[in-house]
């Protein structure tokens, strides 16, 4: 059943562009990038319990160090390192380096549940102030004209092969997720999510684990950025800031953090929703849509598509 | 500027601080929720101040009714939300986000998204020790450590104090013997939001009012509280002392971002040798 639902959603996106006008595909391409983020999160939160309240700054990073990359804005990167391969590889493993970085200091200092939250929601503040205050990387203005996508000698500009492309690169990541989940690092970070401490009586380090989770999430995020860079062509300090980790946790929160795949059409339904509800409601459809967050949060913990694509039954009483 | 008015600056910043971070430890202390409207509630108590502005009573009402209306919003959410989450640890926090998000909103929708400036209602200076310092300043400061004191009086001299000390310690144990936990909770995070909007009327005048200020109090406070702990209430002071301190004199000396950077990392830093915080015995969430 739950794979004629996944099969389904790719089918159904897998077709969208051929009936929907170029506006539609232009924005379903960079939905699916916000899906990606979502789905990183996803990750963290749903599957290792790691509430990250400021998942942004892995994004934004990646961002900025991809346009910058490309741009070939960094000293003595020309030719074939200012391409997009390396642009990509640099822009995931500066941010996996930050995470693993950041994770010995949060993990090992026992920072769980809110407080490693709020913690990583001050970062995310304090990158966006600096990336701001920081005008070789544009400042308030950000950065514009980031090259596009380009392999091979062949840049990818046509939205449809664009859709495309990221649409595979959507899949294959769902496609590792979920199978890094089913593998044994996943069963031993469902063990930690749900009992820490009986999971460290069985004599896992727990910080460790989490140490490489919170590497790949960010990595997974930071890869979102830097196709979001080049999808809009465009990074601003907003990308790693307070606000759009605010967007993506409620992206998640909604669809369903505890499914991969949850989580991205939360993303980008809510992206959806926000394109034709934003005109109607203007100012309100953010207080609307905190509002349902609320309720969303009260009644559904669950998420609105996470019940409906959960392979597992509901449980009961978990442990905090 | 002179040295000795900067010192005043800086314990002017600190004793606010400790008011909204006073809030937010109650709350969690006794609640084991965290509250993140408390940023803004404190918005709420500033803009209830621009608002008695706006409408010709100018400020003094409006410190009044402050503390009083965010309360009253405490307890209605409280009533509403939060009452039914007390099993759900993390739901809380996203539940009071998701709060917070809406009324910033209303805030946004009500008073547009710029910077209000309300008339200082103590404009003159007053000079002492050689050196010239304004009144209202001193006026801050005075507020900020009579309710400091007044609300250490509550939990270490009275009746109330010693049960929401008993349910601090231990909850359940709390309620055998015949603590009413629930009343207990409201009551605390009534007072909680109040202290939040007092911090936020008595500052209004100083700053200028705009939607985000709630925030650029609250991760302040929240650090603070990491600093010093949660076990004790003395650890507000003590966190609120030193992160207060260090970042009003580090954005003296160099500049806000600086501060915003080495701030941040000295709390991590504290935090990965002491977990517990610095006054701190208890275990940590």
């Amino acid at each position: 059943m739950v794979h004629v639902i996944r099969l389904l959603v790719l089918l159904i996106f897998a077709v969208l562009p051929l009936s929907g006008s170029d506006y539609l595909t232009v924005q379903l391409t960079q939905y699916m990038v916000y899906g990606i983020f979502a789905m990183s999160l996803s990750l963290l939160w749903g599957y290792a319990g790691i509430l990250c309240f400021g998942h942004a700054i892995f994004f934004g990073i990646g961002a900025y160090v991809m346009a910058l990359i490309t741009k070939g804005m960094v000293p003595g990167f020309t030719g074939f390192l200012a391409s997009t391969w390396i642009g990509l590889l640099l822009a995931v493993l500066s941010v996996a380096c930050f995470a693993v970085i950041l994770g010995y200091f949060l993990f090992y200092g026992r920072l769980s549940g809110p407080y490693l939250g709020i913690v990583t929601l001050a970062i995310s503040v304090i990158a966006e102030r600096v990336a701001v205050n920081w005008y070789y990387i544009g400042g308030f203005n950000g950065l514009t004209e980031v090259p596009a996508l380009s392999f091979f000698g062949s840049e990818i500009r046509e939205i449809h092969s664009l859709f495309y492309f990221i649409l595979a690169v959507a899949l294959g990541l769902y496609l590792f997720c979920d199978r890094l989940m089913r593998s044994p690092l996943g069963t031993t970070m469902a063990a930690i999510r749900d009992n820490e401490i009986r999971a460290e009586f069985f004599g896992y380090n727990s910080a460790n684990y989490k140490i490489v989770i919170f590497c790949i999430g960010a990595s997974v995020a930071a890869l979102a950025g830097a196709l979001f860079a080049t999808v809009t062509e465009f990074v601003s300090p907003t990308l790693l800031g307070f606000g759009f980790s605010t967007e993506v946790l409620i992206w998640v929160a909604l669809g369903g953090k505890e499914v991969l795949l949850a989580s991205f059409l939360g993303a980008v339904v809510v992206r959806i929703l926000e394109a034709f509800l934003s005109d109607i409601l203007t100012y309100y459809w953010i207080m609307v849509l905190g509002l349902f967050f609320v309720v969303c949060v009260m009644f559904f913990p669950r998420g609105i598509f996470g019940s409906l694509l959960s392979e597992r039954k509901q449980k009961t009483g978990r442990a905090l | 500027m002179d040295v000795s008015v900067q010192i005043l600056n800086s314990l002017n910043y600190i004793l606010v601080l400790i008011l909204v971070a006073m809030g937010l430890a109650i709350i969690f202390g006794l609640m084991r929720v965290i509250n993140m409207a408390h940023g803004e509630f404190f918005l709420l108590g500033a803009y209830t101040v621009v608002m008695t502005d706006q409408a010709g009573l100018g400020f003094w009402p409006g410190l009044v009714l402050a503390p009083m209306i965010v309360g009253l919003i405490g307890m209605a959410i409280e009533y509403i939300c939060i009452r039914h989450l007390y099993q759900r640890f993390l739901d809380t926090i996203l539940a009071t986000w998701g709060l917070s998000i809406a009324i910033k909103q209303l805030i946004i929708i009500l008073f547009g998204p710029a910077g209000l400036m309300i008339k200082p209602p103590l404009p003159q200076m007053v000079s002492f020790m050689g050196i010239e310092y304004p009144s209202y300043r001193l006026f801050i400061m005075a507020v900020a450590l009579i309710t400091i004191v007044l609300t250490f009086y509550v939990f270490l001299k009275t009746d109330f104090g010693l049960g929401a000390r008993a349910v601090i310690d231990n909850r359940d144990m709390a309620a055998v013997l015949g603590i009413n936990t629930r009343k207990m909770y409201r009551t605390t995070f009534t007072f909680g939001s109040a202290l939040a909007g007092l911090a936020g009327a008595v500052m209004a005048p100083l700053m200028s009012c705009d939607p985000q200020m709630g925030l650029g109090f609250f991760i302040p406070a929240f650090l603070a509280i990491l600093t010093g702990g949660t076990g004790a209430l003395a650890g507000v002071l003590v966190g609120g002392g030193a992160v207060g301190g260090a970042d009003s004199i580090i954005s003296f000396i160099y500049s806000p971002v600086i501060s915003q950077i080495v701030v941040f990392s000295m709390v991590i830093i504290v935090i990965r040798i002491r977990p517990q915080g610095l006054l701190g015995s208890r275990n940590r969430g």
